[in-house]
């Protein structure tokens, strides 16, 4: 590699070639390519598109003609057409090329890396069919139309394109805010090992989450996951093991460099998303605040699956909370009572967060709609921003109370679980990552 | 990590097995390995015929354990070729060409180089240690309890070594059998920390010379807390080719 995988995440101008007309093959297609234009409306540096097909008004028509010295070119044409103009690409001095399609020979492939090696330039790809994303500079290269994730902390590498909109796709759905995002397909020069390193060093970045197959260089690969969560913490998925003893292996190194690994894609985001809003967790007790003690069970069973206590309470902040609200039932967790409102959860979590022997806080709610209005929610959620060495994670028992609830933290700090069981993962990768920093700091 | 390790004896023997045409160190030869290393192993000498069997033994002290040498017998138990607590010279003297009938009727090409005398162990807790070079990420050690924890209920846990006191010591607790370890109903807790080392070391010998395809310690035998551990077999397998 020898160009700045920078310019892959935050161009100042992007060419975008293609066909508008004319060639379709494989993920190659004027439809894509419209996609991709028209996605890239929103990027708030330059974008030049040169139109091969000559067909689409205001575009550019030959590579020539497109100005030198460009960060970042988005490349969506056949393999064949890739290579019968790669010398063309080079020529125009771009810092980066992704290259969408794959259906790269070998021969091709070797031809890619002498470009790369003998200019300063590097490739994304082939077949990066999930393109690149930049939510903070508008830099939407992709050919989904629709999938922009919202803004936000969290960092996705994925292997595989599809694998990777599958990740945007339930982003969105979840509200969970994307920063950056990349795909890297056959990865003849950029790996995700390099966009890791990258994104180690990325302040935007608060999470970064990987999706990976096979991994070329092992070693320098889990160096560079070690050095990643002395900054910031890392959640890895990975395909491709199941079958065999590698994936307890693998499993076995994640752990031991301090990554936190999950199965599926709801858990990548349910994860990262307590992991980029809330602090991590320094130790095992878990206080619960419910305004439906009967559900409140579930959650406890949840977190003692995960090997998490139940807090108790010190006499002082029992008094506290229960001189003001007499009817507050404090036993295994803190029945709020049906009628809670805003008031109430902001003093209670407040003071429950205060208590030496809490280490981390669950609130469970089931909405009852004629009590609980979106204003009782947010008090939840402004505690929670507020709390800075202790998370705070929301949780309701119903999907549809779920998505009430999450409307009305929309943007706030505070991550909201529709079952206590994706909570308790959530409470135990921040757990982990505390035990991760715990090492960092004494340097074991 | 109280490291004495002879790199430059460990080199020699892997390459005087180089020079044989062999991958497969003997269990002399692997515990030879391991010694120069500074794994603790159990007194382990080779004799060639009889009269130097009855020497060795002497000098070994009775009980010992008496097990065919041969590089074609990986498997010793299932040749027949193992005999344990042997407390005088004449049960030796009964035993020793028994085993290499033994040898012979399981494998007739086998070469056979003698038998080892060995210093016994009295039961104790068992562990295993292994160590594999995984194709991407490099050398990786492998920590189960003995016998039917790891071969029927795959309780092992693995770390990419080298690896650091903290890391073998959490793999040692991670299996699912590590209550045995730690001490239950009235037994003593293991000597985790003679386990750590040994973990520790075999990661760093496997680290250093990548040449080492494979490494079984199996099984080792574990004290109580204060008292040390010992490999009491141990198998070593080089890679292919340089």
């Amino acid at each position: 590699m020898s160009g700045e995988v920078k310019a892959i995440f935050e161009p100042k101008s992007v060419v975008l070639v293609g066909a508008s007309d004319g060639i379709r093959e494989g993920i190659v297609s004027p439809a894509f390519f419209h996609s991709l234009v028209h996605n890239m409306h929103r990027f708030k540096g330059k974008t030049h598109v040169v139109d091969l097909s000559g067909k689409l008004e205001g575009a550019i028509k030959n590579l020539n003609q497109v100005p030198k010295g460009r960060d970042l070119a988005v490349v969506l044409l056949p393999s064949k057409l890739v290579m019968k103009n790669w010398r063309n690409l080079l020529n125009l001095a771009i810092k980066a090329i992704i290259l969408v399609p794959g259906g790269f020979d070998q021969q091709q492939r070797k031809e890619l890396a002498r470009g790369v090696a003998k200019r300063k330039v590097c490739i994304l790809g082939p077949n990066a069919t999930a393109g690149v994303i930049n939510t903070s500079k508008g830099l939407y290269a992709t050919l989904e139309r629709g999938f922009m994730p919202s803004r936000g902390g969290i960092a996705v590498i994925s292997k595989d394109g599809a694998v990777g909109m599958a990740i945007l796709d339930w982003a969105r759905f979840y509200g969970v805010g994307v920063g950056k995002f990349a795909s890297t397909g056959d990865g003849v020069d950029v790996t995700e090992a390099d966009l890791l390193e990258f994104l180690t060093r990325d302040k935007e970045t608060k999470v970064i989450c990987i999706y990976l197959e096979s991994v070329r260089d092992g070693r320098r690969f889990i160096g560079l996951i070690r050095e990643a969560v002395k900054k910031k913490p890392v959640v890895v998925m990975n395909g491709g093991t199941a079958r065999d003893e590698r994936d307890k292996i693998f499993a076995a190194y994640l752990k031991q460099v301090g990554a936190i690994r999950v199965g599926i894609v709801e858990e990548l985001l349910g994860v990262a998303d307590a992991l980029a809003k809330q602090p991590p967790m320094q130790g095992d007790r878990v206080a619960v605040v419910t305004n439906a003690s009967g559900a409140a069970t579930l959650v406890v069973d949840a977190l003692s699956r995960k090997g998490f206590g139940l807090a108790e309470l010190s006499d002082k902040v029992t008094k506290k909370i229960t001189g003001k609200y007499p009817d507050i039932n404090i036993a295994d967790w803190v029945d709020l009572g049906i009628g809670a409102k805003a008031d109430r959860y902001k003093f209670v979590l407040e003071q429950v967060l205060s208590d030496h022997g809490v280490d981390g806080v669950v609130v469970m709610n089931e909405l009852k709609l004629s009590f609980l209005e979106p204003e009782d929610v947010q008090a939840i959620a402004e505690v929670a921003e507020k709390s800075k060495d202790k998370p705070v994670v929301s949780v309701t028992v119903a999907g549809g109370a779920c998505v009430l609830v999450r409307e009305a933290v929309k943007g706030k700090n505070v991550p909201v679980y529709d079952s206590p069981e994706k909570a308790a993962q959530a409470l135990d990768a921040l757990r982990f990552y505390g035990k991760t920093r715990a090492k960092v700091e004494k340097g074991v | 990590m109280g490291l004495v390790a002879d790199k430059k004896k460990v080199a020699e023997i892997l390459n005087s097995i180089r020079k044989d045409g062999r991958r497969e160190l003997v269990e002399l030869e692997s515990k030879r390995v391991l010694a120069a290393w500074g794994v603790p192993v159990n007194r382990t000498e080779l004799a060639r015929d009889l009269s130097e069997a009855v020497k060795v033994a002497r000098e070994v002290h009775y009980p010992i354990v008496l097990k065919i040498a041969s590089p074609d017998i990986i498997h010793k138990s299932e040749a027949k070729g193992v005999k344990v607590g042997l407390s005088s010279e004449l049960e030796l003297r009964q035993s020793f060409g028994e085993l290499i009938d033994n040898a012979r009727a399981y494998k007739p090409d086998a070469k056979i180089i003698g038998l080892t005398i060995q210093e016994y162990i009295p039961p104790s807790r068992e562990v295993i240690v292994g160590a594999l070079q995984d194709p991407s990420f490099g050398a990786t050690v492998m920590f189960g309890l003995g016998g039917v924890w790891v071969e029927v209920l795959e309780d092992v846990s693995f770390r990419l070594a080298p690896l650091s006191a903290e890391d073998a010591r959490e793999m040692i607790q991670e299996i699912k059998g590590y209550p045995v370890l730690a001490g239950i109903r009235g037994t003593p807790p293991a000597d985790v920390g003679a386990l750590v080392d040994i973990i520790q070391k075999v990661g760093q010998l496997a680290h250093e010379f990548p040449r080492i395809a494979e490494m079984d310690l199996n099984p080792i035998f574990v004290f109580d807390d204060g008292k040390g551990a010992v490999v009491a077999d141990a198998r070593i397998v080089l890679r292919e080719s340089e």
